[in-house]
């Protein structure tokens, strides 16, 4: 049976193999592309900093600053200073989290039987795309990361504004989706102690428990993060056994013949990305506790989703208060990137999970181009027999509503998936 | 309960940045109680894409989001037949965003003829010409949220908009992205030395600024009610032209010292006659740093 998903940033195919009335196989077919990588071939490398972000329309900001970071990787010695660092890992946060509201509002709802609520999703999200246009310039498709640094320069006048979008959005937080101070939500490691609090996100896990879906979703327990923070930690976690030495090069994409999507796979397995994955790796204890009861369900993944939301507005918080406005938002690097044969690679952490860019520039112009984006690694399906991770977590499951339920708990956006 | 008008919001070769820079609107509330989607690829709607593809739904405006091109396939149906039957059905079109009106970044995408629904860059593209009449163009990659919604609301009030040649409302593109940018005092008295990371200085003379000779409203209106990327100190990269994207967005190209592209209606003599007068200037605060002691 072939089910249509839609709204997804696009569109993708869900072909459905049932076997004694339970899901036996699923095969996860994305139907476009846009051919980016190839766009990309043969232009000036700075002109990535401006298509690249046109890769999607709401994670193009991770795409920027993984250009950014490919681009500066090509030279064997670049300085930026630590303001520069700083904001645009503060604008790269901005983004997870418009985006996190975003997808728990308009696209988790209404699969609980709940009306979508568009105003709750972009309430929220207006105020973190003010936070990155107050650098940026404007929110989505801004280039104001380019290679030396950023090309804004801020005043404390603009940090009291920044704060405010902050403390706005953490207000709306608490007030709508989890009523816990955040502060004591970042120190709380028991799950059970939420399930008694109010709030939407309280009101979806509840609902997952009264339906008897505690079990579903649940995929390999394997998780990856490369994409290195001062919040996030690189690793990978399997079965909560985390190690942190992880080579790119061990990275593999694997073309698919009925779908658009490439597979990614790690030292020849499938891993999860994304928000769970971040929080197993940096051992976050409440995403521990879930994980301990519930394992990698639907369960854990959506309260990880939503818990980052507020792990990060308070790490931007801190990561403001570290700002030394004194320091230059740019340093012109010392050769133009145009004056040497190079190449470079990056990974950054998208809303979605890790996103990875490598570049090759050979003669002043772009050579090559690759992009490995988060929903490649979480929802393509896998060669063979050896089922890719949504495809893993739909197996077994009664019907298509769930399915698609299970399907969209990894956040699915088919823009990034095809490029 | 009064009636809504109804909207189809059509994606085709397209990365949503339109859908979600439309969701910066900030007064949401309010469209929604004059508008409603039939479909949206985003906000939930009382037709599924299947529904909007099996069946004839009735519908007043008509969005497309996206390049178009003869082979682009959207839920096993070509695009263009989506385009085809919802343009008889419906009173107006609007092209959402520079790639649905000039075919944008995604022109160069592998497809066959990708183009905007009447343009290919500058060049008309006869296919649509039916459509002309019924259309508007709202450029910009992305659009300006405020640009397309009080289109909208000038559609459902049947104001009589004043186009441009490419059927884009004067309102806001007979403006050039320059009017209202905060560095513009640098380029008027021709302050040239601009660096990257600073609140002073011009983009225009080296670092590929295409605020002068670009139609918009971005300083005007302002983004996300805030900021405008030359405010910020990013060179304008002409997104809501046909030519977007042109090539090394972030420098000028010039001949023996002289921009290639000037600001809109001025000639090489009248600029270098105007540079020399305003190089006779020493405006010191100009050269200095805003803030300095």
């Amino acid at each position: 049976m072939i089910k249509l998903i839609e709204k997804i940033e696009g569109e993708a195919k869900l072909n459905f193999h049932f076997k004694n009335n339970k899901i036996d196989k699923v095969d996860v077919d994305f139907m476009s592309t846009r051919h980016i990588e190839d766009i990309l071939k043969g232009k000036s490398p700075l002109d990535a900093l401006v298509i690249n972000p046109r890769v999607c329309g709401i994670c193009g900001h991770a795409h920027l600053i993984a250009t950014v970071r490919a681009l500066e990787d090509c030279y064997e010695k670049i300085e930026i200073s630590n303001k520069a660092k700083i904001i645009r890992e503060l604008t790269l946060n901005f983004e997870l989290i418009q985006n996190h509201f975003k997808w728990f509002y308009l696209t988790i709802f209404p699969l609980f039987g709940l009306k979508q609520n568009v105003m709750k999703a972009v309430t929220p999200s207006q105020l973190m795309g003010k936070a990155i246009a107050l650098f940026g310039g404007q929110y989505p498709h801004t280039s104001y990361a380019i290679v030396g640094g950023v090309v804004c320069e801020i005043t404390q006048m603009d940090l009291i504004k920044l704060e405010h979008y902050i403390d706005e959005t953490i207000g709306f937080f608490e007030k709508n989706l989890l009523d816990v101070d955040v502060q004591m939500l970042q120190d709380c490691d028991n799950v059970m102690n939420l399930l008694s609090k109010s709030g939407d996100l309280v009101d979806i896990l509840n609902l997952i428990e009264t339906n008897g879906w505690l079990e579903y979703g649940k995929s390999y327990d394997r998780f990856i993060v490369f994409g290195e923070s001062s919040y996030f930690a690189k690793g990978k976690s399997i079965k909560t056994r985390v190690m942190h030495n992880l080579s790119l090069a061990d990275v593999l994409e694997s073309a698919s013949t009925t779908s658009f999507a490439k597979s990614v796979h790690y030292h020849g397995k499938y891993y999860e990305v994304g928000p769970l994955a971040r929080a197993m790796v940096k051992k976050t204890p409440l995403i521990k506790d879930a994980h301990r009861k519930y394992k990698d369900s639907m369960f854990t993944r959506i309260l990880a989703r939503v818990c980052e939301i507020s792990q990060l507005l308070l790490h931007c918080k801190s990561l403001i208060a570290e700002l030394d406005l004194s320091e230059p938002s740019y340093i012109k690097p010392k050769m133009e990137i145009t004056s040497f044969n190079s190449s470079g690679s990056s990974a950054v952490e998208a809303a979605r999970g890790t996103l990875i860019h490598k570049v090759v520039i050979e003669d002043s112009l772009i050579k090559s181009y690759e992009i490995i984006t988060p929903t490649q690694w979480n929802l393509c399906g896998g060669v063979n027999e050896n089922h890719g991770v949504s495809q893993k977590a739909m197996i077994g499951l009664e019907n298509t509503e769930i399915a698609e339920l299970v399907f969209k708990s990894f956040d699915v956006c088919s823009v990034c998936t095809t490029h | 309960m009064k009636k809504k008008v109804r909207i189809l919001w059509l994606g085709l070769i397209t990365c949503n940045g339109n859908t979600h820079s439309f969701l910066n609107y900030t007064h949401l509330e309010q469209f929604f109680n004059d508008f409603e989607f039939i479909y949206h690829p985003i906000i939930d709607s009382e037709y599924s894409l299947e529904d909007i593809i099996s069946q004839d739904v009735a519908c007043d405006i008509l969005l497309i989001e996206g390049a178009i091109a003869d082979d682009f396939i959207k839920a096993d149906v070509l695009g263009i037949d989506i385009i085809k039957k919802y343009s008889n059905i419906v009173s107006k079109i609007v092209t959402v965003g520079t790639c649905a009106t000039f075919g944008g970044i995604f022109k160069e995408s592998h497809y066959k003829n990708v183009s905007g629904l009447h343009f290919r860059e500058e060049k008309r593209t006869e296919k649509y010409n039916h459509l002309f009449e019924k259309t508007i163009s709202i450029s910009g990659c992305p659009i300006h949220p405020e640009t397309l919604v009080s289109t909208l609301y000038a559609i459902k009030k049947g104001l009589d908009l004043k186009l441009d040649s490419y059927l884009r409302p004067k309102e806001y593109f007979a403006y050039t992205v320059h009017n209202g940018c905060t560095r513009n005092e640098y380029f008027e008295y021709k302050v040239d030395h601009h660096h990257f990371g600073e609140l002073e200085g011009c983009m225009f003379y080296d670092h590929g600024c295409q605020g002068p000779l670009t139609h918009g409203s971005c300083n005007k209106i302002l983004w996300n009610e805030i900021n405008s990327k030359t405010r910020a100190g990013l060179p304008c990269m002409g997104c809501t032209e046909p030519s977007f994207p042109k090539q090394n967005l972030f420098s000028t190209k010039k001949n023996m010292g002289i921009p290639e592209f000037l600001p809109v209606g001025v000639n090489k003599r009248v600029y270098l006659t105007l540079a020399g007068i305003t190089k006779a200037f020493k405006i010191d605060r100009l050269q200095k740093k805003l803030f300095d002691d």
